[in-house]
């Protein structure tokens, strides 16, 4: 393996490797447009320039492959020089229109200038015109005034969403970034391109205009679209409220995890929170008077719930359960204890099948869109349909005296005239979820439970690996995670769950569950984890080349 | 409107294939068939050369907009490339442009109306020692006089 110094610093790198890749592995800053460490290499842009020792002319340091003794200087007076050079021909007709970019904040053009350029406009010429506000997707809008040609767009669709709508046409200063004539841009993973275009040529529509970056808070999660668990960040406005438009989640963004989605999310998925500030949102506890659903109260409700199920207790009635595959393995464990524990629950079916098969690929989607079906399953939750076919039914024929659900709209799944009987059937229906469906509206209590964005806990992806979901915001209205709601009735009937935060329950499940044993909050991390067969637990990679450029020092 | 390749052009792109190490790389000399049987590259065809060469239809249009020698357009019988940069410029190509503008009564990508000419004022074509000059269809006329360009039009006009 050659051995190379950066910047002073000695390091081994693996043969075949970039300058760019030996300095992001050291933590070594360089300045980046086309590259990404996601994509093809191109040395387009030529912003990455450095000084190679014995090399007559500076380097890109993207596309200069590492050589035993090599000595690169990435902050040299001529390093830095060449850089500011191209940054000046960068932006000869870039239109600076910062204080209407979107990308204001998070612009590499911004940044870079700050730290190479800093030099005064030698434009007199007036600037080359181009379109503006163009819409070239279901959710994207170009500006090819502030496109830099890097083609880190044309190759995302060239190579991971293999659907080659964009290409570069003319050329000089007339050379313009557009999708092929007829195209547009909307594959399933259409948005990365915004995510990875370094200025504000593109933009995402839902975010036009929403907030300026330097407002927003991150929080890691992880996506709930579907069970391959995409890593993301919540990004949330609680500076300035006001201008939410009564949407708390401001966007989702991906976070690189090697091992689960790499550096991508799909559309779908990014735009899977709205059901956190929908219309049908549940913030209130309801139950039902003379027929209606009306708002109430937990220190109504609980007790009335809780004399429903100690009387179907005394009289030997049957107390069903049917958990969701989109509650975390902390609900469902909780669940579990307490209704195998307190109610002698021993069927626990989760899945609910919807009646037309979804969309899927062979890259991040899955038609499992539930987050964890696969923690329901090592749960020793039965991860059948059919099973729960089979409690309707039996609630069907009278046979449950009170029934508590989670989330489920059944009519998604089963057929109308069965789900009515079915809900019908029992006494007493319970209803926890956190938006309201067809299901809700026949409940005769409602407990309004939290989104993934407003708890913490973990859920296991489609492939075993546990991952973090943490709190990004406060709880809507009444709103309270599952297993606290479990919890509160533990605490009055049978045997109290001892349990004051999501953590207390994830110890609890680790000492009780082969699949999640070793585990604890701080080891799953941001990577996650995985239980392997050998009884080992392997992390996930989540340390992401560098991609921002505030870490670095200029 | 649909574009298909004559057999001609078909086997003289099958030939050019074999030359190249990918069907990619013959993008140039393909996209030259192309317009050499059809006068010019429309747009129908962009598909179809881009199956022939196995790369997605963007690429090849990527290619022939980068290239001002692809003709997009239908162009008159005789295309006058006339050259405007210093050297041709300094002897004279902005009276050879006007004798053109006024005689067929067209300007720079304008085609006369019986598609007989059309002009475009080019950059550099190398041929500076015989300034001023131009290109017709493809061959080149340099040392441009008056009476040249009057004996080109006459000739080509018939
Ligand atoms: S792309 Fe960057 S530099 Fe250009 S207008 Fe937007 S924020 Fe400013
Ligand atoms: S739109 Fe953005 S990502 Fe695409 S080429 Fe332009 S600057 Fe690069
Ligand atoms: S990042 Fe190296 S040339 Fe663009």
């Amino acid at each position: 393996m050659p051995t190379i110094t950066i910047d002073g610093k000695e390091l081994t790198v693996e043969k075949g490797k970039t300058i760019i890749q030996a300095a992001d592995e050291a933590g070594i800053d360089i300045p980046r447009y086309c590259y990404h460490p996601g994509l093809s290499i191109v040395g387009q842009c030529r912003i990455c320039l450095v000084e190679v020792e014995k090399m007559p002319k500076l380097q890109v340091a993207c596309y200069t492959p590492v050589m035993d003794g090599m000595v690169v200087h990435t902050q040299s007076e001529r390093a830095r020089k060449g850089r500011k050079d191209v940054l000046e021909f960068l932006l000869v007709n870039h239109p600076i229109d910062c204080p209407v970019c979107d990308q204001a904040g998070e612009c590499f053009l911004q940044d870079y200038y700050m730290k190479f350029g800093l030099y005064d406009s030698k434009m007199l010429e007036d600037k080359n015109k181009k379109s503006k506000a163009v819409p070239i997707g279901k959710h994207i809008v170009l500006d090819s005034e502030r496109c830099i040609l890097c083609t880190r767009c044309i190759r995302f669709c060239d190579e991971v969403s293999k659907t080659n709508e964009l290409g570069i046409f003319h050329r000089g200063d007339h050379a313009e970034l557009l999708p092929y004539p007829g195209k547009t841009v909307d594959n399933p993973y259409s948005v990365n391109v915004v995510d990875i275009c370094p200025v504000g040529a593109l933009t995402e529509k839902d975010f036009r205009f929403r907030t300026r970056v330097w407002y927003l808070d991150e929080t890691n999660s992880v996506c709930t679209g579907c069970s391959t668990g995409c890593n993301i960040e919540v990004h949330t406005n609680k500076k300035r409220e006001y201008k939410n438009e009564g949407r708390r989640v401001t966007r989702l963004k991906p976070r690189f995890n090697k091992d689960v989605n790499e550096y991508w999310i799909c559309d779908e998925g990014r735009y899977s929170f709205t059901y956190v500030d929908a219309a049908d949102r549940l913030g209130v506890v309801m139950k039902r008077v003379k027929g209606e659903l009306q708002e109430s109260t937990w220190a109504e409700v609980m007790p009335e719930v809780l004399t429903a199920l100690q009387s179907a207790k005394e009289n030997n009635k049957r107390i069903a359960v049917l958990g969701s595959p989109k509650m975390t393995n902390e609900d469902l464990f909780a669940l579990k204890k307490f209704a195998s524990q307190t109610l002698g629950v021993s069927q626990m079916p989760v899945t609910v099948l919807p009646k037309e098969k979804p969309f899927s690929d062979d890259f991040l989607i899955r038609e499992d869109k539930n987050p964890n079906t696969k923690g329901a399953g090592y749960l020793g939750y039965d991860t059948d349909h059919k099973a729960t076919r089979k409690l309707l039914d039996d609630c069907a024929s009278g046979g449950v005296e009170l029934l508590i659900i989670f989330h489920h709209d059944l009519e998604a799944g089963f057929e109308t005239e069965l789900v009515k009987s079915a809900l019908s059937g029992a006494k007493t229906v319970v209803f926890v979820g956190s938006n309201a469906n067809t299901t809700s509206a026949r409940a005769t209590y409602i407990l309004p439970s939290c989104t993934y964005v407003e708890k913490e806990g973990t859920f296991t992806n489609f492939a075993g690996r546990v991952q973090k979901i943490n709190r990004a915001i406060e709880p809507l209205g009444d709103s309270l995670p599952e297993w606290t709601i479990i919890r509160n009735l533990s605490r009055k009937i049978g045997k109290a769950l001892a349990y004051f935060e999501a953590e207390d329950v994830f110890k609890d499940l680790t000492k009780n569950t082969a699949a999640f044993s070793g585990m604890s909050y701080s080891a799953i991390g941001d990577g996650g984890l995985v239980a392997e067969e050998n009884g080992k637990l392997k992390q996930g990679d989540a340390k992401a080349a560098a991609q921002k450029t505030e870490t670095a020092t200029a | 409107m649909s574009f298909e390749l004559t057999k001609e052009s078909k086997l003289v792109i099958d030939e050019l294939l074999t030359r190249y190490p990918n069907k990619r790389a013959a993008a140039l000399p393909v996209l030259h068939v192309v317009q050499k049987q059809h006068g010019y590259i429309p747009a129908e065809a962009e598909p179809l050369v881009a199956e022939i060469l196995e790369v997605p239809p963007v690429k090849i249009r990527e290619v022939l907009m980068f290239y001002t020698l692809f003709l997009q357009k239908e162009i008159g019988k005789n295309h006058l490339q006339v050259c405007r940069s210093v050297s041709c410029w300094l002897r004279g190509a902005d009276r050879i442009i006007k004798q053109i503008n006024e005689k067929l009564g067209i300007h720079d990508g304008e085609t006369t109306s019986d598609k007989q000419f059309t002009l475009t004022e080019v950059e550099c074509l190398g041929d500076c020692e015989h300034a001023p000059m131009m290109q017709l269809n493809d061959d080149y006329i340099g040392d441009l006089t008056a009476e040249k360009v009057d004996e080109i039009i006459g000739k080509k006009g018939q």
